[in-house]
């Protein structure tokens, strides 16, 4: 008779503060539980008091995996973003948070890692790791990652610089990017404001768009992350 | 029903006393040795301070009276199925999660329930037949989703999740209904860990010869003997937590505790062992998971749960 074959979580021996921490998550049910809760509950909070409006949802690709790209101006963009998504897919649905800031302390990297649950990634030394971490992400089909290519939220609502790490990612894979422009986030709750404002809050999102024809190297990653920016950049109101 | 019923109970106060008095002794002689002597203590510590964080909480719930003594097991023995559950790797699969957690919970309901026959506290009957509908349920599930791979390990492991975490745990609840209620649990809960502490102690001290090498290497026969002549002495010192027992009763409970204890104890060892890990969880600082903490409790529960119904019924 063969032995069964057993399969212990990978963080069984760790605490909860280094579970939250620690990627790919292992799925809790109460976890699960509680983002969909949370997720309605801010729906409905985006809907009443920004009243969100969401423009051109149907590019997002249903099954397979995607890149989310947008601006970002405010703390509401994550949550704003994921409320594009159905509540089913929710839990597959990783926005990119800088690990130094939202993974710090328990408190913020419970909230991180239950409500938005976001993906740890280190904009300053292991970018490379971060990046590898990303990519396997993306190779489980349906799974979608939402990256703010700016690293950091805007100063003052304009669009900055894009960093590599978004063309880095894409560069020679065949995985769909979606272009999207938040507006009206920088207005509701700019950086260092302490609460929100009733303004608000406007989500276009563009034609999905793949890289795979370009040429692995470095002009391909500066190609990419220019397009990007045009991408995003045209689809805010001005234009 | 009453769903508070706060404190008062005799032998509830005598054991606060003595369990706030051993932590204060067992603080202190810690700091002396720590200070006066300098001896590194970083791990006891570690111990110490999750038995300051255990205490309040089981006393807490203790002082609450029945239906939080209840609510609270019923927290405690899903925590140890979920941490059984992440080991063995079933916990991936919901359905069964599920189900088993709905077992638990429906099994304390139970415990907490009035027998709508006889009108008792506990509805008996049912509490000893939730095996039976259990199985059922989950041998319904592989029909239900149509699979076959894999569906018995994970049938199986749900069953013995379910019975042993679950229903034979939940025997502690049923015990909440007794008139006796304070006496029989807080003697458990305190023999329980005595054994647990005296086999470890006679180990150290005069162990020589392995217990059982493969399920768990670091328990000597000698510490086993030591723990079972510590656990039949003391019902006697007790004596106060059940004054209605005869001598057998005692030898009972003392055998039951010394003998089921350390059973319990070498059970999760084994599952460990052969599943692959060294801690069911990390949910206490320095005791690793809640099932490490309560494996011999949840032998010993049943077993005396059974005598005690057998010669003084549990009402």
């Amino acid at each position: 008779m063969s032995e069964w074959q057993y399969e212990p979580a990978p963080d069984l021996d760790r605490d909860l503060s280094e579970r939250l921490r620690t990627f790919p998550r292992q799925p809790h049910l109460w976890m699960l539980l509680a983002r969909s809760i949370a997720a309605i509950l801010i729906r409905i909070w985006l809907r009443i008091y920004h009243r969100l409006l969401i423009e051109g949802d149907e590019h997002i690709p249903a099954n397979t995996s995607c890149i989310l790209v947008a601006n970002h101006q405010s703390h509401l963009d994550a949550p704003a973003l994921l409320s594009c998504f159905p509540l089913n897919r929710l839990h597959r649905v990783f926005p990119a948070a800088a690990a130094d800031y939202f993974f710090g302390s328990i408190k913020t990297s419970a909230f991180t890692s239950i409500v938005i649950n976001g993906l740890p990634f280190d904009r300053r030394a292991k970018g490379a790791e971060s990046l590898s971490i990303c990519r396997s992400l993306l190779d489980n089909p349906g799974n979608v990652l939402v990256i703010f290519p700016e690293g950091t939220r805007s100063l003052t609502g304009e669009l900055g610089r894009f960093r590599s790490g978004i063309g880095r990612l894409v560069e020679g894979s065949s995985i769909p990017v979606v272009p999207c422009y938040i507006q009206g986030a920088f207005d509701a709750f700019p950086k260092g404001s302490r609460f929100p404002r009733p303004k608000r809050i406007r989500i276009r999102i563009g034609q999905a768009v793949t890289y795979d024809h370009l040429p692995c190297g470095r002009s391909t990653v500066q190609t990419i992350v220019k397009d990007l920016h045009a991408r995003v950049l045209s689809l805010a109101p001005s234009n | 029903m009453k769903w508070f019923e706060i404190g008062g109970d005799p032998v509830l106060w005598t054991y606060t006393w003595l369990v706030a008095v051993l932590l204060g002794v067992a603080g202190s002689v810690l700091l002396i040795l720590q200070y006066g002597f300098k001896k590194p203590m970083r791990s006891v510590w570690d111990t110490y301070r999750g038995w300051l964080f255990i205490v309040p909480i089981v006393f807490g719930a203790l002082w609450l009276g029945r239906p939080a003594t209840i609510v609270g097991l019923a927290i405690i023995s899903t925590i140890a199925f979920k941490e059984f559950a992440r080991a063995t790797g079933i916990y991936s699969d919901w359905l069964y999660t599920l189900a088993v957690y709905v077992g638990i919970i429906s099994t304390m309901l139970l415990t907490l329930a009035q027998d709508p026959r006889t009108g008792e506290l506990g509805w008996y009957g049912l509490f000893m037949a939730t095996p039976v509908y259990f199985v059922a349920l989950l041998l319904t599930i592989p029909i239900l989703m149509n699979k076959t791979k894999g569906q018995l390990q994970r049938v199986s492991l749900s069953m013995l999740g379910f019975i042993y975490l679950g229903w034979m745990f939940a025997h502690l609840g049923f015990l909440t209904n007794s008139g006796n209620f304070y006496g029989y649990i807080l003697y458990l809960f305190f023999a329980v860990e005595l054994n647990d502490i005296a086999a470890f102690m006679f180990g150290k001290l005069f162990g020589k010869h392995k217990l059982r090498s493969e399920v768990s290497p670091n328990k000597t026969i000698e510490g086993a003997l030591g723990a079972i002549v510590v656990s039949m002495a003391m019902p006697l010192l007790f004596h106060f937590s059940f004054p209605h027992f005869g001598t057998l009763e005692l030898i009972l409970t003392g055998l039951i505790v010394g003998v089921g204890g350390q059973l319990g104890d070498l059970s999760i060892s084994f599952i460990k062992r052969d599943v692959g890990v060294k801690d069911m969880g990390a949910s206490i600082p320095g005791h690793g998971g809640i099932l490490d903490r309560v494996d011999s409790l949840i032998f010993v529960a049943p077993l005396f749960f059974h005598m005690v119904r057998w010669f003084h019924g549990v009402h």
